[in-house]
């Protein structure tokens, strides 16, 4: 108990990842920038992988077995990322839930409670094991849930289209679960039934920058009802993703269409890959919430 | 059809002929084909012995959507009714990973489908190892194909072909989305794809620059076992290699399709009759499209919306092939299209 005391005492809550690809690389660079976030161990299953050695390099604390790795750890973490795959985190869940671990899912698993950090950043606390849905759903939610407030949508696609360097071995075998996840995500955060949603991988070099483009029918929707609510929810997003540029918003022939595309803001991330880039930033930026939530229960000053 | 080769061979080597002119046709009528329409042409080519027909959206099962286009018709009745109709054809369907989901190959499958094809851009094979995987274990017959392959080198090409069959294709491929190989091309792709696999492989011609018969030729002789064709050329922009030329021209070769000529041009007629406003031909759109190396696909919502815009068509495929959109970023025409005209985001167009 001591220890926790201290970090506590610290402001900062104790951290690990899960997972060491591409996603799993750029969180350790976001979680040793926070003030809030202590990053005590990367956790992957092979030591010989490039993201052990990266963060070894980095002079973090490594391990190679994996869950198994976290749950022997001599003191708990406060917050687990999983950067695994979607079909491990069921799995992952419920091995830390003896520990009262926030566990931050970065896999399209759909398993933890959804959280957008714009839309429904209220309900973090309340919650162990928190879904962070996918990169689409990250960049589409927060403008569709804006635009359902305020207007009646019959239906909504999401096309997301990404570079295949930003695309690591776990999103491509799961990329069934990230299409259901991001629509799951739309429906549930827009409360319209009917949603599709696509994903393309490009193979383009100079690799093509992430792009979400999103087509709306409702019939009360015009360019300048779209225009402010875009404009108002994409600035929301930019305060902790500074890449969130809208690209295209308006109406033709009862189909709205609003393009968003994301660049890195940078770190362990090539400019182009701002689907790694806005779902990390969101899972650093849920965690730092977290830690502001716990702090503020425990009467404790900002570090 | 030795009665009309007009050519005294030794019967020579068997090439199936794969017939996707009731899938890839429908990106030439914004994916509107009708029952009726599913069922003529389908009992035409099954009465022609075309060995394998394959049905669905432009882009595969579940792509019905605003960004390509929605279907007329749900996967489950283009499926019904072509099943019906294919007493001897096989039935095929085609999904894209990323449109389509195992859920939608499933579904599909309890229409009694024989062959699904999955498809992925030309580097992106890896993307199918899930779906392939899936047909294995029930033990269907599964193909891959690669798209926009004019994209990757050959060797890049034969080394996806080998991880798809080590994901379990039984077949694999590679299309010509945009139309923009010479037959060359397609020699050196076809002979180190050949090279790389022991399963069958697969050419999918577009004919944006008159070259998809010449290319498919070319394609069998580098040792290709499965030629793509459509009736009248039925697809998307300059349409595909035309299936009533290729068949002939094979049998004239020396290759044996198995198909029965007039039947077959019967089958050919009916689609020009039934599915079609007009035959697929090269405009100067196709031909822009396929030097751009852009997706056939993109002709019609790139007239339309260079037309909205007030822009050169031409001058939006350019800029789309230097981009190197592929097939399924239809989204991105917009930009393009308003970067030319010059308008600020979020303008009223």
């Amino acid at each position: 108990m001591n220890n926790n005391d201290s970090r506590k005492a610290a402001g900062q809550l104790s951290v690990a990842v899960l997972g060491a690809g591409l996603i799993g690389i750029d969180l350790m660079t976001k979680i040793m920038r926070s003030d809030y976030l202590d990053l005590r161990l990367v956790a992957g299953r092979d030591r010989a992988t490039s993201g052990l050695r990266q963060a070894a390099r980095l002079g973090l604390p490594v391990a190679a077995g994996g869950i198994q790795s976290l749950i022997e750890a001599e003191h708990p973490f406060d917050v687990v990322f999983d950067a695994t795959s979607a079909s491990y985190h069921a799995e992952h869940a419920e091995k830390l839930s003896p520990f009262g671990t926030m566990l931050i899912d970065l896999t399209p698993s759909r398993v933890g409670q959804m959280i957008i950090p714009t839309v429904n950043r209220a309900d973090i606390s309340w919650h162990r094991d928190l879904s962070m849905v996918s990169c689409g759903g990250q960049t589409s939610v927060p403008i569709l849930h804006a635009i359902a407030k305020a207007h009646k949508i019959d239906y909504i696609e999401v096309v997301t289209t990404a570079a295949t360097l930003s695309i690591g071995h776990g999103t491509r075998v799961n990329l069934d679960e990230y299409v259901e996840t991001t629509a799951e995500a739309v429906r549930c955060f827009t409360g319209v039934r009917d949603v599709k949603a696509i994903v393309n991988i490009s193979p383009a070099r100079p690799p093509a920058t992430f792009r979400v483009a999103m087509s709306l029918l409702g019939r009360e929707l015009t360019t300048d009802s779209m225009h402010s609510l875009v404009t108002e929810a994409a600035d929301e997003v930019r305060s902790f993703a500074s890449g969130f540029d809208v690209k295209a918003c308006s109406v033709n022939d009862g189909k709205a269409f609003v393009a968003v595309e994301v660049t890195s803001s940078g770190d362990q991330i090539p400019r182009f890959a701002g689907n790694l880039d806005i779902i990390n930033s969101a899972a650093i930026h849920v965690a730092e919430s977290y830690a502001a939530d716990r702090l503020s229960m425990a009467g404790a000053e900002k570090p | 059809m030795s009665e009309t080769t007009g050519r005294d061979v030794v019967p020579g080597k068997p090439i199936q002929i794969h017939d996707p002119s009731l899938r890839d046709g429908h990106h030439a009528v914004r994916h509107n084909l009708g029952p009726d329409q599913l069922r003529a042409y389908a009992r035409a080519a099954n009465a022609a012995r075309v060995p394998v027909v394959e049905v669905g959206h432009g882009n595969g099962l579940g792509a019905s959507s605003l960004q390509v286009g929605q279907a007329r018709l749900s996967d489950d009745e283009m499926l019904s009714i072509t099943r019906e109709a294919l007493t001897n054809s096989k039935l095929a369907v085609f999904l894209l990973p990323g449109w389509g989901t195992v859920q939608d190959i499933k579904n599909a499958l309890a229409h009694e489908v024989d062959l699904v094809r999955i498809g992925t851009h030309c580097t992106e094979g890896s993307l199918a190892e899930r779906h392939l995987g899936f047909l294995r274990e029930q033990n269907v017959e599964a193909h891959a194909v690669l798209l926009m392959s004019h994209m990757a080198s050959p060797d890049r090409l034969a080394k996806e072909c080998a991880l798809l069959v080590g994901f379990g294709a039984t077949g694999v491929g590679i299309m010509d989305s945009a139309g923009h190989y010479l037959p060359a091309d397609v020699t050196e792709r076809i002979q180190a794809m050949r090279a790389a696999v022991d399963v069958p492989v697969m050419f999918h011609g577009h004919n944006n620059l008159g070259m998809a018969v010449a290319n498919s030729i070319a394609a069998a002789e580098a040792g290709a076992d499965i030629l793509d064709a459509c009736a009248r050329g039925f697809g998307a922009g300059a349409g595909n290699t035309q299936l009533e030329v290729l068949v002939p021209v094979l049998e004239r070769v020396g290759y044996q399709t198995g198909i029965d000529l007039y039947r077959l041009l019967d089958a050919a007629d009916i689609a020009e009759r039934e599915l079609m406003p007009a035959p697929p031909t090269i405009d100067s759109i196709s031909i822009v499209s396929g030097l751009a190396g852009v997706f056939s696909g993109f002709k019609n919502p790139v007239l339309d919306i260079s037309a909205r815009e007030g822009v050169d068509p031409r001058d939006v495929f350019f800029e789309l092939g230097r981009r190197q959109v592929v097939a399924g970023q239809e989204d991105l025409i917009v930009d393009v299209a308003l970067a030319l005209s010059g308008a600020r985001i979020g303008d009223k167009s």
